[in-house]
């Protein structure tokens, strides 16, 4: 039976079976809460805890789905050419915005560190939590993060944004669908974007290009402060 | 065959950003490198739109579900979360707000300066 779970199979169809139910959930009951990502996470962490099968073999057929993920940013380059227009039209205010989102984003995460009184490492590893994974990674590491850490808190910061897009659009009323775009990807890059997807083709292909902006800025960012 | 060559070409680009990333002098992820790469491809021509609709709009589409094994790797740092839980949830949701509302205002307002400079142009 052991055997049985390390083929990529299992991986793969578990997680597809766990994200259709995840689906099915949230066309039914509506709620943002009720994400098809984190309703698949929770499930799956179930599944394995429940019948005791390790996370290596699962990841077998996870880092299938994992090659996916670079394939899938580097299409956010078709999204973002169909709407080149907005991209010549707005650019001051899309590299203005990524720049202000990025600062605000580490030094909200800065202060926060400093008031709970976490540590040096534990800091290094959450600043740059709002960019996409490997952007995180290669940031946290060098300066002294845990990579899990960081790893953790990006995708949570994701799914967060990711829920809260809709609500926030409106508390804040952003009527315009660039600000909106971009401010998702500012806030919650690829996973985020994914959502963003959704509500617009605009809000998408912005999304998708702050995801590449804020990455580069917050790079740069972190190279002057650590 | 038409995904087919879609799934090459895209594969193909994601290759070449990984060389690129090696041979940077800094790090910097081959996604985003395949990003930019591929928007440049358009752009100059190099591949038609029609060379990786199909496939792109398959990606985008599903892009959420490429997530879901990188959210189960959690798993395996509950014991590093266990005593940090609560302060990484509050620095999580009160950022991810803080940098949704600064990004939105500042874009909104930088695009009312201009198109306020612009109409000031014209009278």
């Amino acid at each position: 039976m052991k055997e049985l779970m390390t083929s990529p199979y299992f991986g793969v169809g578990l997680s597809v079976v766990a994200f259709w139910i995840g689906e099915k959930l949230h066309n039914k009951l509506k709620t943002p809460i009720c994400n098809p990502l984190i309703v698949a996470i929770v499930l799956i962490v179930g599944v394995l805890l429940i019948f005791d099968i390790p996370y290596d073999s699962y990841d077998v057929g996870g880092a299938l789905i994992n090659m996916f993920l670079a394939p899938a940013t580097a299409c956010l380059a078709v999204a973002i050419y169909t709407k080149i227009d907005v991209l010549k039209k707005y650019w001051l205010p899309i590299v203005v915005g990524c720049t202000a989102g990025s600062a605000a984003s580490m030094a909200s995460v800065f202060g926060m560190c400093k008031l709970f009184g976490l540590d040096q490492s534990m800091t290094v590893s959450l600043i740059p939590k709002s960019v996409t994974t490997p952007i995180a990674v290669s940031i946290s590491e060098p300066a002294g993060g845990v990579v899990p850490i960081t790893v953790v808190a990006v995708i949570f910061t994701g799914i967060l944004g990711s829920i809260l897009a809709p609500t926030l659009i409106k508390i804040f009323h952003v009527k315009d669908s660039v600000a909106a775009g971009l401010a998702i990807g500012a806030c919650s890059h690829a996973v985020g974007t994914s959502k963003a997807i959704e509500i617009g083709e605009i809000e998408g292909a912005m999304s998708g290009l702050a995801i590449g902006i804020c990455g580069i800025i917050t790079v740069l960012f972190s190279m002057l402060i650590m | 065959m038409k995904i087919l060559k879609q799934f090459g070409v895209i594969f193909g680009v994601c290759w070449v950003s990984l060389v690129i990333e090696h041979y940077l002098p800094f790090s910097f992820p081959a996604s985003v490198i395949g990003m930019i790469l591929l928007l440049i491809c358009l752009l100059t021509g190099f591949l038609k739109i029609e060379h990786v609709q199909e496939k792109a709009d398959f990606l985008l589409g599903n892009m959420a579900f490429f997530f879901v094994p990188a959210g189960v790797s959690i798993i395996n740092y509950f014991d590093i979360l266990k005593s940090t839980v609560l302060q990484l949830l509050v620095i999580c949701v009160v950022s991810t707000i803080v940098t949704f509302a600064v990004t939105a205002y500042v874009v909104t307002l930088t695009v009312k300066l201009m198109e306020k400079k612009k109409g000031g142009r014209k009278a």
